[in-house]
């Protein structure tokens, strides 16, 4: 396999005694393309080289891409495994941390059953690994216990994707397309901070006459350039996306044909629209009625137009009924399965799209199959080589898992490349429950917040020190390369796993030498599901700038666009949502006056493990802060700067403020990447969708008071 | 050098990436030579990239008592030459966009060389070519005169005419940094 990949007339920079290996970024799910520089004699990575030929980014990076190198060698890795003794880590051989694994392990077990032992993994990370997460948990520890931080990232999106189009696709069209659209309905989505490298294919159709309706409680970067901001309250996309149907309905923008001939329950989506007028709308969601009308007829005019949200309407309690009611607007429409149209949501996490595909979730195995399905249990099983009977049944969601802690029915957890003390709802109970816990196993290559709760710390290897596959948020699967070989004595999560499972007397299950191996047993796992990635090999991953799923066959050329025929429900037509709307889990009161929400900036990553390490990153933005309208502070007599003390029915803290006229004046936003007391996750709501199990992160009521 | 630098600053999206990507550029010892500010956070989240305007007869240049800067062949305008720059900090002052800066442990100014050790071999600058939103291009000199009619084009087609509301799109939002 070819290390450094380029194509014919390319230019980049060599410099003298260093090779560049191509790869892509560890962080979000844009997975930008990048070459690492690594030194040869010293056999350090040295910097970063753009990837000017990689067709989603075209060298394009943010500045966590162009930093994300700096994480590799850096000075705070865990070299070695560390195990807490008297309250303090001490470094020990990887046989005293497996034989204290084992011993636990075994213990709790016997002692409470199987499903004493939980894992809560995570989606930064390959396929590979995710795939063998799940299977992990099932064949070598034998729990129904395992969930994954995808439930704090895109479950709604996914439960959404089920109901109403039958398969989860992040995006039913490839990124490079969007440069021929003529419209951008993005809801909840500050694209310019969290997924920065689209911006160039949303200016280069807004350089060719392209609208851009943003509908965000904030004029972030991307509402700044909307050609109409919808300035909706926190938690009111349901009663936004009916509205928008109503009215596209009644100017006469739906496209019948399509309806009729791809999609269910349009009289009954007619029926649920009928009462969102503008007026009704504005009322509820505070955009005003003229915005309203001129986003519809906007959107409803364009020939051809993408709908894309993000965690904004996703982390709802009522996140799938937003992206089952956005998806329907597309639906009206007749975009979705045509060229340069569709529906998109931005995966947040770096295989956020490859991660909830492989069964790392309660209640999936891989290819997108079902653990209550006997049938999907059965292949499953005879690709394992386990019987059916052995297959435990679908256990509870990420959050869902501390409620079993404290119940006392999950005695041990081991955490794998996820960081829940920082980015769970309600820290508080997290933190207590971990307390709680008989043993704890984490496994990252940062001594995390999580990592600091752990009786077990295993020193994993950085994305850059394995190699594998991931799936960026178009559903593109995508070849991350080795660069160099782990960091003292880490090791990559799929040998960590191996050799807990050969401790669990399972090893002969887990016969694995390199990822490759895993892929190719993954490929058959995946074989015949939804998500189906058997007709996938690296080369041709190399050859063919990566290959979209569903792959059934390696003469298949993959699927680009999804649903140009038919979608993927039992009947093939899209059910239409017809959704009453419900107000969020929490609404201001007399004693919690105001709306808080949470969000990114642009120099972190999801809980800043990462970097919060990284210099420049830091330098940029060293700590949280509670932005809100002067005309908000002024009731308080905060001025720029001013501490401010916020507290909800769970939690408080104590930040500055940051005055701006770009927010609603009835909100205020913190963002989330810091741990311990300056983690706004204390003050977040646990309300839990219903399908997906997605917290309310988004919504919550706060009061203020000036310190 | 055939190609130009080209801004356009309304595509600003403040995420600082020229500048991580400029600490990356081979002889820029870790310090970024670009700026990234704010037009005014309380009204807006508009920012604005500026880098060195490269000028055709430098003020920095100009006003070097000890000829440490040098313009190359193709009019880069170069950081103080460390074996002449006396410290004296004339050229942050001379220069009227306030781009070169000064390295106190050093004592020595440092500035935007647009990437010199890239763009000799035509390969873009650092900044140019992260720039997540294309605000900092480096193209052909054909192409920015090409840009810079089109906004108007675009205005044209669509009738517009400049409010209060949409001034950004009438100031002349690009700049072209060019040299022969």
């Amino acid at each position: 396999m070819t290390e450094f990949v380029t194509k014919p007339g390319v230019k980049n920079l060599q410099h003298p005694g260093e090779k560049l290996i191509t790869t892509h970024c560890c962080y979000c799910g844009m997975q930008c393309g990048m070459h690492i520089r690594l030194n040869e004699k010293t056999g350090k990575v040295v910097g970063v080289e753009p990837r000017y030929d990689w067709p989603v980014t075209l060298g394009k990076m943010c500045p966590k891409g162009v930093t994300a190198y700096q994480t590799i060698d850096h000075p705070e890795r865990i070299t070695k495994p560390l195990i807490k003794k008297n309250g303090e880590f001490v470094e020990s051989t990887w046989d005293e941390a497996l034989d204290l694994i084992e011993k636990n392990f075994k213990s709790l077990q016997g002692k409470h059953g199987k499903d004493a032992v939980s894992v809560f993994g995570g989606v930064s990370m390959t396929n590979e690994k995710c795939y063998l997460v799940g299977k992990y948990a099932r064949v070598a520890l034998g729990t129904r216990f395992v969930d994954y931080n995808g439930r704090f990232c895109m479950s709604s999106a996914a439960g959404g994707f089920m109901k109403t189009l039958g398969i989860d696709r992040g995006s039913t069209l490839p990124w490079p397309e969007l440069e021929h659209t003529d419209c951008f309905f993005m809801a909840g989505t500050n694209t310019a901070e969290c997924h920065p490298t689209t911006i160039q294919w949303l200016w280069k159709a807004r350089d060719k006459g392209a609208k851009m309706i943003v509908a965000d409680p904030r004029e972030t970067p991307t509402a700044r350039i909307a050609d109409v901001h919808l300035d909706l309250k926190a938690g009111t996309d349901s009663a936004l996306a009916n509205g928008m149907m109503h009215l596209i309905i009644k100017e006469g923008y739906v496209d019948e044909e399509y309806v009729n001939e791809r999609c269910n329950n349009y009289e009954e989506l007619k029926a649920s629209v009928e009462k969102f007028t503008p007026e009704y709308t504005s009322e509820i969601t505070g955009v005003s009625i003229e915005k309203l009308v001129k986003a519809a007829h906007i959107y409803g005019k364009s020939p051809r137009s993408v709908m894309m949200f993000a965690r904004g309407v996703e982390q709802q309690a009522k996140g799938v009924d937003n992206v089952t009611l956005y998806t329907s607007m597309a639906l009206l429409r007749g975009q979705i399965g045509k060229f340069a149209s569709g529906v998109a949501t931005f995966t947040g996490q770096g295989n956020g799209q490859g991660g909830r595909e492989h069964g790392q979730k309660a209640d999936a195995l891989p290819g997108y199959r079902k653990i209550d399905n006997p049938e999907h249990v059965k292949y499953v099983s005879s690709v394992w080589g386990i019987d059916p009977s052995e297959m435990p049944k679908a256990g509870v969601s990420a959050y869902e898992m501390f409620d079993e802690i404290q119940a006392g029915n999950i005695r041990a957890m081991h955490v794998i490349c996820s960081n829940p003390a920082v980015s769970a709802p309600n820290n508080n109970y997290i933190w207590d429950s971990f307390n709680k816990l008989d043993f704890m196993v984490v496994s990252d290559f940062f001594l995390s917040e999580t990592a600091e709760f752990a009786d077990v710390v295993l020193p994993a290897s950085s994305w850059a020190e394995d190699e594998g596959t991931t799936t960026n948020l178009e559903g593109r699967v995508i070849r991350i390369r080795k660069v160099k070989d782990p960091i003292g004595e880490s090791k990559t999560d799929w040998e960590i796993l191996k050799l807990i499972a050969e401790r669990m007397g399972k090893g002969s299950f887990f016969n694995y030498n390199n990822p490759r191996d895993i892929f190719e047993e993954f490929r058959v796992a995946s074989k015949g599901g939804k998500a189906d990635y058997s007709g996938i090999t690296y080369e041709r991953i190399e050859k063919e700038d990566g290959i979209f799923w569903p792959c059934p066959s390696e003469d298949h050329p993959g699927t680009p666009t999804m649903f140009q025929e038919s979608f993927g429900t039992p009947d093939g037509k899209a059910n239409l949502a017809a959704v009453e709307w419900q107000e969020p889990d929490e609404n201001p009161s007399n004693e919690f006056p105001h709306i808080l929400t949470t969000g990114r900036v642009v120099f972190h990553y999801l809980s800043g493990s990462q970097t919060r390490r990284t210099d420049f990153l830091m330098e940029q933005c060293p700590e949280p802060y509670a932005e809100m309208h002067p005309h908000l502070a002024s009731k308080y007599a905060l001025q720029d700067g001013d501490n401010v003390y916020l507290e909800t029915k769970r939690g408080s803290m104590t930040v500055k403020v940051k005055l701006t006229k770009a927010i609603r004046e009835d909100h205020v936003f913190i963002p989330y990447h810091w741990g311990k007391e300056l983690s706004v996750n204390k003050l977040t709501n646990p309300a839990l969708d219903p399908t997906s199990r997605m917290p309310e992160f988004k919504v919550c009521a706060v009061k203020l008071k000036k310190v | 050098m055939k190609k130009v630098m080209y801004l356009e600053f309304e595509r600003c999206i403040g995420c600082r990436s020229c500048q991580a990507a400029c600490r990356e550029c081979g002889g820029h010892d870790a310090k970024e030579r670009n700026y990234v500010e704010y037009i005014d956070f309380f009204e807006s989240r508009q920012t604005y990239p500026m880098m060195c305007m490269q000028c055709k007869d430098p003020a920095c240049a100009k006003v070097c008592p000890a000829n440490a800067i040098q313009i190359t062949e193709e009019g880069v305008v170069l950081s103080a030459m460390e074996e002449k720059c006396i410290g004296c900090r004339n050229c942050t002052f001379g220069c009227p966009f306030g781009i070169p800066k000064f390295d106190f442990e050093e004592n020595k100014m440092y500035k935007c060389d647009m990437c010199y050790d890239r763009t000799k071999y035509d390969i873009s600058p650092m900044c140019a070519s992260v720039c997540p939103s294309d605000a900092i291009r480096f193209i052909d000199h054909d192409e920015m005169m090409e840009l810079r009619r089109r906004r108007t084009q675009m205005n044209l087609i669509e009738g517009k005419k400049p409010s209060q509301n949409d001034k950004w799109q009438y100031v002349p939002e690009f700049f072209g940094v060019y040299s022969d």
